[in-house]
């Protein structure tokens, strides 16, 4: 029986009339019976031992519930990759903010006041707060030398290239840390009985990840222990790892009071308290022809973790193979690593590292071609990567991508060449500066190298009692379209209509491990997996003799029900099996990234208003090649709502730190873009399918994070004349650099000249 | 038992919400956004930042859209309140609510409640608002999923459909 | 919390515990220090939508801004959008729509944030303060009502009640701009509200206030005088830049520093500057009467003497004068009401005295020396104004002279009427009536008569 594709189309958002009616349960909406509220005592220093705790006579301590380290029933850390980051501080802290005790009461008015009625003396030691601080190692923070982890990527003989180079071009790139900014902020429920154990509710992307996290702290089985993903008011790897540490102080609550307890972050403990953007800085030395081919070079890539290991060890992996751009190296030596800081550690944000060595990259690509005085554009044709060639891992690119043609495509709907050239005219004067910019790069999907192999994720795919069908995977849902596309894809596989499929709420007791829902993998990877489960659905019935090769809808329902009904469970398993011809070598740090990379081309129009010497973007093209657009819409909100983080990376979002303590935790003072900060984004798509996709598809979540930032900043170079190399890009830096240049004064006046030089 | 509010007079304050009238019991200065919350269930207004910055607290006081993590709840006695709750016709929903599933407006959906009271206060005021009115009378309201461009081009097809109804 | 619903209940309250309540409107400050545990000791009293606190009310010479009125309610009004546009403007900028809806003017004034967008526009403006307490009421010029950072001139028994501004600025170029870290919802990291008037080609009059540059809101009276009267070229912006740097105290915070402000509040005055020169007429754009704008440049003495005619006090030229300049008639002929208004009944009969009888056309009392050559201006203007009378009946000519001495005789002063446009009979009957007028009465309503007759003499003078 034919089906229309369902794969393609801009089908109805699963739970979209339940967000247009206000009707989501996010995990604040929910109230248990008994339920206590919970709260968080934390470092107001960087670093020290703590020597006493004094709890203020003021406040009946008797009603309240306190959990401190010793109460911790197994291991007093957040297991991740390394065990080092304590659940709750014990002898010492390394980071403000650090939590030390949990309280809990029935009445949350009250726990403000008796947080602040607890006093921690403290011994402080020396605190360190910048990479350049952690490398001199005068403090000794983490491990033996402040080093967290190290990446040697190296291809061709790097050394032998200086001496051909024609040029030699120098630049170092700085990123600062970025909030997420979720507007739902971290929130967990936990519930323990000695029967069920352990269950968490909770705002989250990866159920596992918690689910092993409180195995460890608690000392439970994985069958006492539940985790549960309530609808999630956005995340963007903010609520990847963090949740395990949030689930954990709720656990103990729990445990210890036998009620359950509720923690719900406000804004300004949030963003002081949880996971940033690793800030970053890269160096790149690069030797370069006359022709204006790269010879070779050198990057240097370095990222701040904050004080402890977490994640940074995956960042730093993701940046440092995502340095070289999507350029040819003939040669090249990458050195990456990540230090620590006496800051909270940061974390999983979109792009995950790729964002901050991409914007050095392109930055870098403007540079060399100033210096070698050719156009930002013939410089990326003359490098690019093509079919056959090798990329700084040594991956062949198998596929037929074409980014001269790319590159090409964006300039038109962009109108580059036209603008570029009424810009240069229009700018002789006046106090307005208008400029082009361009950011070409790529975003690799999935696990990096053999990530994907250690995951063994498996999907279930299962056919209901009343001939419906659910989708069983961890994979969540919270904005990007989860539940959609993995219901469409489980309808096309098997021909069903998209309404008679669901994806079940991902729930450790009921689905299994399809790995967390992170690196841009959730449509490529578990949705491959989801077609192949959904077919053997579909394969179980027919060898059944239930169902026959060619059916319609009601065939299925009716087939199905009478399987169920027969023997009581429908489900087919699919697990995650490496393509054959994908091989890493994780000691050389070399081979195949990476399943499939996208590939993209974006262009940002802006304008400088040397009045505020502030930045509007008034025009912003994004182009990408991601595979096979399985949802337009979807895949058209995910690239609009990836360039407005962007912007806001490059232009507005400044964490602004005082001794490891971001100071601005509220909305009011982190400013990320409004509605009337930002033009209409253009999107557009090419489609070369991949092999290793659902359907064909790319992974594309976070590509759109890595081109807005390189783009808009090579912009305001082309509108004023002037490199800038650090983000975010404030008014007042381009004040401080328009003043370096002795280009300060707007042309109100004649004469050159800032208030208080007059001449 | 220790009460916050221990000592301090509840007030009896009394308003219409989506049609009906309700009556609560509670201190003059619990936030509304707490009373429609807590006490009324009505969970559809969030709070995202309790500064009044964010806008995910929206509600419509008398027609006027407010943050109501910044009422205190004694102000709004007598008034008449229209949440997320109240904007769909029971099972027909609000031409914006239409608009927004089928344009993509929602993503995670946490700003979406205030973004279409939002929506509903400026197009009862200005049915065929231009791009630049749309932008500026969503400009109280925070989206970090959507960048924006699908909300406007859904309070835009809303406007357009009621114009030609 | 509590909600009292009057103004006098409230002010009772704070009179009873000063110190203790703290008022609370629209909350938009308040709830956030409230949640912040700020306001422990204090006890709040709602002021929110008080009638008494929320109408927009306009006369001939001003608009009254009741203290509760919200941002919106001032967007919403069509005299603010139409003369008071820098506070139009600043109105949509504070915050976005729904604190629009709830934030009002009276609660920005009193949280005195140097940083407030529409403060600066009330400095500009003119703005005076009407304050409420048990003790009655105050005005305020609100020039000099912040007198440190985040500190006023409120008691602590008062509520601001009302904000006057006067209809002056019609004719004025006005500019006003915020610069914040985004285009909403933003704490300004400078802002600007500007009015500039230019005649003959020289500024007149200019009026500059900056937010976020000092502890308080800050008009720039330096850098305002050394602009007037000089040609705008790119040597008055280098000096006006100059001016502003040595007035204004910015700091570095969390959003910004102050070589940023400074840099920026320089450009934006030197925007403003730039394009007040290049004003170019908008259709329906009123230039400045030629007569007004030689006046407006005239000495003070001068300038008195040659308004004179219109009145005959004195003080009232001398407080014409003083308020230049005048932008065009509807501020000239508010200035003149609002003048006269304060004058002494000295001053009333100087005026009078200036008048020959009604009926006759030469003025009977002696005239200040210095002020002789006007004399005959107001003799002819008599002459017209009379001009019905001239051409009655003998009849009620008889009779209006001796209902005139009737008059002298029991007010010791001529009969002053406003007689343009009226017939012999009508001023007959008026002078009847007034006749039964006790002596405080008919001071007032010859004093009304009196304005009149200004406003139309005003009139006339522009017209030569």
């Amino acid at each position: 029986m034919r089906n229309d594709s369902i794969v393609g189309k801009s089908v109805p958002r699963k739970e979209g009339r339940d967000k247009v009616t206000g009707t989501s349960q996010y995990v604040d909406d929910m109230v248990l019976p008994d339920m206590l509220f919970g709260a968080t005592v934390r470092s107001q220093i960087p670093r020290g031992r703590i020597r006493r705790i004094t709890f203020s006579p003021q406040i009946n301590w008797d009603e309240f519930v306190i959990v401190a380290a010793k109460d911790i029933p197994g291991k007093n850390c957040i297991s991740l990759i390394s065990d080092d980051q304590p659940c709750l501080a014990n002898e010492a802290v390394s980071h403000p903010e650090e939590p030390v005790l949990l309280l809990a009461h029935p009445d949350r008015h009250l726990l403000p006041q008796a947080v602040a009625a607890i006093s921690i003396e403290y011994e402080p030691l020396p605190a360190i707060f910048t990479m350049e601080e952690s490398e001199r190692r005068s403090e000794i923070i983490w491990g033996e030398d402040n080093i967290f982890k190290t990446y040697l990527i190296e291809k061709g003989q790097v050394d032998a290239i200086w001496k051909d180079a024609d040029y030699i071009v120098e630049g170092e790139y700085t990123t600062g840390a970025q909030e997420q900014l979720y507007i739902e902020n971290n929130g967990m429920i936990a519930a323990f009985d000695a029967a069920h154990g352990i269950t968490v509710w909770g705002s989250l992307q990866c159920p596992y990840y918690i689910h092993k996290a409180l195995m460890a702290l608690c000392d439970l089985p994985a069958e006492k222990v539940r985790v549960v993903q309530m609808e999630t008011g956005g995340a963007f790897g903010g609520k990847e790892e963090y949740p395990s540490m949030i689930a954990a102080h709720a656990a103990l609550l729990a445990m210890k009071s036998g009620k359950p307890v509720k923690i719900i972050y406000d804004r300004m403990e949030d963003m002081a308290a949880t996971t940033k953007r690793h800030p970053s800085r890269t160096h790149h030395r690069t030797a370069v022809s006359k022709q204006g081919k790269i010879l070779g070079g050198e990057i240097e890539f370095t990222i701040d973790g904050g004080a402890y290991a977490t994640l940074s060890s995956v960042v730093l992996s993701r940046g440092a193979i995502h340095a070289g751009g999507p350029y040819f190296w003939p040669s090249i030596r990458i050195r990456a690593k990540a230090v620590a800081t006496n800051a909270p550690p940061h974390g999983a944000f979109r792009g995950f590292g790729a964002p901050q060595s991409l914007f050095a990259m392109e930055r870098h690509m403007d540079r060399i071609a100033k210096q070698l005085g050719v156009s930002p554009v013939e410089i990326r044709r003359r490098n690019f990567l093509k079919p056959g060639q090798a990329t700084t891992t040594e991956q062949v690119v198998r596929e037929p991508i074409n980014l001269q043609k790319l590159l090409a495509r964006a300039l038109e709907v962009s109108d580059y060449q036209f603008k570029k050239e009424k810009f240069a005219k229009e700018n002789q004067g006046g106090t307005i500066r208008k400029g082009m910019g361009i950011a070409a790069f790529l975003h690799g999907a999935g696990f990096t190298g053999s990530g994907e192999r250690y995951l063994s994720s498996v999907v279930g795919v299962e056919g209901c009692a009343d001939g419906s069908v659910r989708v069983l995977v961890s994979s969540t849902e919270f904005g990007q379209g989860t539940k959609t596309v993995l219901s469409q894809i489980a309808a096309e596989a098997l021909a069903l209509p998209y309404e008679n499929v669901s994806m079940a709420q991902p729930d450790t007791l009921e689905v299994p491990n399809s790995g967390p829902t992170v690196a841009s993998r959730t449509v490529m990877v578990v949705g491959k997996l989801v077609q192949s489960a959904a077919l053997g659905v579909k394969q179980t019935l027919i060898s059944s003799n239930l169902l026959r090769d060619a059916y319609n809808a009601e065939e299925f329902r009716a087939a199905c029900q009478e399987y169920v009904a027969t023997h009581g469970q429908l489900r087919s398993w699919s697990r995650y099996e490496a393509p054959a011809d994908i091989f890493w070598d994780d000691q050389k740090y070399r081979g195949e990234a990476y399943a499939a990379f996208a590939w993209a081309v974006y262009i940002a129009e802006i304008t400088v208003d040397l009045t505020t010497y502030g930045v509007s973007v008034d025009d912003f093209v994004a182009l990408q090649e991601v595979g096979k657009v399985l949802h337009p819409l979807l895949a058209r909100g995910q690239i609009i709502g990836g360039v407005a983080q962007g912007i806001g990376f490059s232009l507005y979002e400044k964490v602004v730190w005082q001794n490891g303590r971001m100071q601005n935790g509220q909305m009011t003072n982190y400013i990320m873009p409004t509605a009337t900060d930002l033009p209409p984004i253009r999107v557009f798509f090419e489609e070369l399918g991949n092999v290793y996709g659902a359907y064909g598809a790319k992974g594309i979540g976070e590509l759109p994070m890595d081109g807005p930032a390189p783009a808009i900043v090579n912009a305001v170079a082309d509108a004023l004349g002037i490199h800038f190399d650090s983000i975010p890009l404030l008014p007042e830096d381009i004040m401080d650099g328009l003043e370096k240049e002795g280009l300060a004064a707007p042309s109100h006046e004649s004469t050159v000249g800032l208030a208080g030089r007059i001449r | 038992m220790t009460d916050s509010r221990a000592g301090h007079v509840q007030a009896r304050i009394s308003f219409t919400i989506n049609g009906g009238t309700r009556t609560v019991h509670a201190h003059p200065m619990e936030r509304l956004l707490d009373v429609l919350r807590e006490r009324l269930q009505l969970t559809g207004a969030k709070e995202g930042c309790g500064e009044g910055e964010c806008g995910s607290c929206s509600v419509l006081i008398d027609g006027m859209l407010v943050n109501s993590c910044l009422v205190p709840v004694l102000q709004a006695e007598g008034s008449n309140i229209i949440t997320i709750e109240g904007i769909a016709a029971g099972d027909t929903l609000h031409i914006l609510q239409e608009a927004f599933l089928q344009g993509g407006g929602a993503q995670c959906g946490i700003c979406t409640p205030g973004m279409i009271l939002a929506a509903v206060h400026l197009l009862n005021r200005n049915p065929e608002p231009t791009w630049e009115e749309i932008r500026e009378g969503l400009s109280g309201n925070l989206c970090r999923c959507t960048g924006y461009t699908q909300i406007i081009e859904a309070v835009a097809e809303a406007a357009r459909r009621r114009a030609t109804a | 919390m509590v909600a009292p619903g009057s103004l006098n209940a409230i002010i009772s309250l704070l009179a009873n515990e000063p110190g203790v309540w703290l008022p609370i409107a629209g909350g938009t400050d308040v709830m956030v220090q409230y949640a912040a545990g700020k306001l422990a000791a204090r006890k709040l009293v709602s002021i929110w939508n008080l009638p008494e606190l929320r109408q927009i009310e306009a006369t001939a010479n001003g608009i009254r801004i009741g203290a509760g009125c919200t941002y919106s309610d001032l967007r919403r009004n069509e005299i603010v959008r139409r003369e008071f546009p820098l506070l139009y403007s600043a109105s949509g900028w504070t915050g976005g729509i729904a604190n629009q809806n709830r934030g009002t003017i009276g609660g920005n004034i009193v949280n005195a944030s140097p940083a407030a967008d529409s403060l600066p526009a009330l400095l500009v403006y003119d703005a005076e303060l009407i304050l409420v307490s048990v003790r009655g009421e105050r005005r305020l010029p609100y020039a000099g009502f912040h007198t440190g950072y985040k500190k006023t001139l409120l008691a602590t028994d008062e509520l601001i009640q009302a904000i006057c501004l006067p209809r002056r600025f019609a004719g004025y170029f006005s500019h006003a701009r915020k610069v914040g870290a985004r285009y909403s919802q933003a704490i300004s990291k400078v802002c600007i509200a500007a009015l500039g008037l230019l005649g003959d080609g020289v500024v007149q009059d200019i009026r500059i206030a900056l937010g976020s540059v000092a502890p308080v809101p800050l008009r720039l009276r330096e850098t305002e005088q050394g602009v007037k009267g000089k040609v705008i070229d790119s040597e008055l912006l280098l000096l006006a830049r100059g001016a502003l740097v040595a007035e204004i105290r910015p700091i570095d915070d969390i959003r910004s520093t102050a070589r940023y402000r400074a840099a920026v509040a320089g450009n934006l005055v030197a925007e403003f500057l730039k394009l007040l020169s290049s004003r170019r007429a908008k259709p329906g754009d009123v230039p400045v009467n030629p007569v007004l704008a030689r006046w407006n440049r005239l000495s003070t003495v001068d300038a008195a003497r040659n308004i004179l005619p219109c009145c005959g006090s004195i003080n009232w030229a001398g407080g014409m004068a003083a308020r230049r300049p005048i932008a065009d008639e509807a501020a000239l002929l508010a200035a003149s009401d609002e003048t006269w208004r304060n004058l002494t009944p000295a001053d009333w009969l100087e005026a009078f005295q200036s008048h020959p009888r009604i009926g006759e056309s030469r003025s009977s009392s002696a005239q200040s020396p210095q002020i002789l050559p006007s004399r005959d201006q107001s003799v002819e203007w008599s002459t017209q104004e009379q001009g019905n009378i001239a051409h009655a009946e003998t009849a009620a000519k008889i009779a209006l002279a001796d209902a005139n001495r009737e008059y002298e005789r029991r007010f010791k002063r001529i009969f002053i009427v406003c007689a343009t446009g009226k017939s012999a009979q009508e001023i007959l009957e008026m002078l009847r009536r007034r006749l039964r007028n006790d002596a405080e009465s008919e001071l007032h309503e010859a004093a009304e008569q009196q304005s009149q007759i200004t406003q139309i003499r005003l009139k006339k003078w522009l017209q030569e």
